[in-house]
């Protein structure tokens, strides 16, 4: 005689938290969406650049309402991501601006935390080989020391870098990606823009990155210096 | 009148608790990834490509490019995961038919199954994974796919930005005279040979680094060499991807 109402209060207690359930997705969702507008126009999209296709977030495309037309979010045939070379891991990088003459490129993956791993030896950049090679489509992401424990290092003057200049890969296939820098950027650690560097490009581009600002014996270099450049 | 009043202050009560009923999972995070699609061990095909996905909530972007697929042919392309799969590509020791190529079906206990089919119209869900109407058709050998806004699951937005999932781009000319054909069907689908259908090339989504590069070591600046701290704020911001994006906003300011 107990057990029927039992059922009963806890088929009700179900329906009831699944309301909430919906509703409490619904909330957050809105919730959600009203956080990210801001956060979407703030540092990640830095203000000045020469580079056109750099700042802009992975395009909306098609233009229609913005919600529940995921089905019809189709997209042109051809989405014009212009000139691509084939996968094939780098093996060399030369930036004669910078003096940047390096033979030898090791990988880099993610370390436990999360963050990019970084070349053991500071005097060879690294190759973050999880993504994209250079020269092909995507944001390919290599890293070098700005110094050692003992003085300077391969991107040491990374941040002498300017628009226009040039950026040689030397590729295992016997390639050379050349890519032209678009914008050099520094930002706090703290505030680095995570999807700006690392996120989606509609272009080969490439992403060399050191440290840079000031030095904290506790907790190391507090800015990152990026140059970003594209395939040309 | 009464109802409404009900519901709303349901949300407004289910709101305040969220964040420990493990809600962040089903609004999932937002993050960014990337996959380096390489041929797939066996099959012989000298391709090769990247993808991008872009979560955000439980929608998700897919950018992808690839060169040296057999050309004028569709190529089904999907995105796969399962728990207990390894997110990772199959390997040579994935024949489990012993057949000397690697079909789907081998592929299941690397990549798991699929959760997304990257079609360039209509249904994305796995449904269409075969629809091969609505797939690339790779035009010389290359293809270049973009499509936004597709809606998801909350636990396969969970999967992607946690770098849990599997790019797998379909279509193997094993016999290299231009088309899918051959005796031997498609463990998918019997109508279709299973050169249409074994995985030619493909990569684990990756999350992007997170935060910045720790790429000094103090030697060229005024003192000191300890960088201790960066490991740190790397940590929250792990622990962080498994409670939402709210959270993970926060560490990302601390990292």
């Amino acid at each position: 005689m107990e057990s029927p109402r039992k059922q009963g209060g806890r088929r009700g207690a179900t329906s009831v938290a699944a309301a909430a359930v919906l509703l409490l997705l619904a909330g957050l969702v809105v919730t959600f969406s009203g956080l990210r507008g801001p956060e979407a126009s703030t540092p990640d999209a830095p203000s000045h650049t020469s580079a056109s296709s750099l700042a802009t977030e992975p395009s909306t495309t098609t233009a229609p309402p913005q919600s529940d037309g995921s089905d019809k979010a189709e997209k042109t045939p051809d989405p014009g991501f212009g000139p691509s070379m084939p996968g094939s891991a780098p093996v060399g990088l030369t930036i004669p601006r910078i003096g940047v003459r390096a033979e030898n490129i090791v990988d880099l993956g993610l370390a436990d935390d999360g963050t990019i791993e970084v070349p053991q030896d500071a005097s060879q950049p690294g190759w973050f080989s999880p993504g994209p090679s250079p020269g092909q489509l995507g944001p390919a992401v290599i890293a070098g020391h700005v110094d050692s424990t003992t003085g300077p290092a391969v991107f040491y003057r990374l941040g002498e870098l300017r628009p226009g200049d040039r950026v040689q890969v030397a590729r295992a296939d016997g390639s050379t990606a050349v890519f032209k820098v678009d914008k050099v950027e520094t930002y706090e650690k703290k505030a680095f823009p995570t999807r700006a560097v690392y996120g989606t490009t509609r272009h080969a581009e490439l992403r060399l990155i050191t440290c840079s600002g000031e030095y904290d014996t506790q907790t190391g270099y507090l800015s990152n210096t990026v140059a970003f450049a594209h395939l040309v | 009148m009464h109802r409404t009043v009900t519901l709303a202050s349901l949300a407004i009560a289910s709101l305040a608790v969220s964040p420990f009923l493990g809600v962040g999972a089903a609004v999932a995070a937002d993050g960014d990834t990337m996959a380096n699609l390489q041929p797939v061990a066996l099959n012989g095909v000298q391709a090769s490509g990247t993808a991008m996905v872009q979560v955000n909530g439980t929608r998700i972007d897919v950018t992808m490019a690839a060169t040296g697929l057999l050309a004028d042919n569709p190529h089904a392309a999907h995105i796969h995961f399962a728990a207990e799969a390894r997110h990772e590509c199959p390997t040579a020791g994935d024949d489990a038919d012993g057949d000397g190529t690697i079909n789907t079906t081998d592929g299941g206990p690397a990549y798991g199954d699929i959760v997304v089919s990257l079609t360039k119209t209509g249904d994305t869900s796995p449904d269409s994974g075969l629809a091969v109407d609505r797939f690339d058709t790779a035009p010389g050998g290359k293809l270049s796919y973009e499509r936004g806004s597709i809606d998801v699951a909350p636990e396969v937005a969970t999967a992607i930005a946690n770098g849990e999932s599997v790019i797998v781009v379909h279509g193997v000319d094993h016999n290299d005279n231009g088309k899918y054909d051959g005796e031997k069907k498609s463990d998918l689908d019997p109508k279709l040979p299973t050169e249409a259908t074994d995985p030619a090339i493909c990569g684990a989504l990756v999350s992007a680094p997170a935060g910045g590069a720790d790429t000094g070591l103090g030697g060229a600046a005024s003192s000191g060499t300890d960088n201790g701290l960066l490991a740190l704020g790397g940590g929250l911001m792990l622990v962080a991807t498994g409670t939402g994006a709210v959270a993970a906003r926060r560490a990302r300011a601390n990292a």
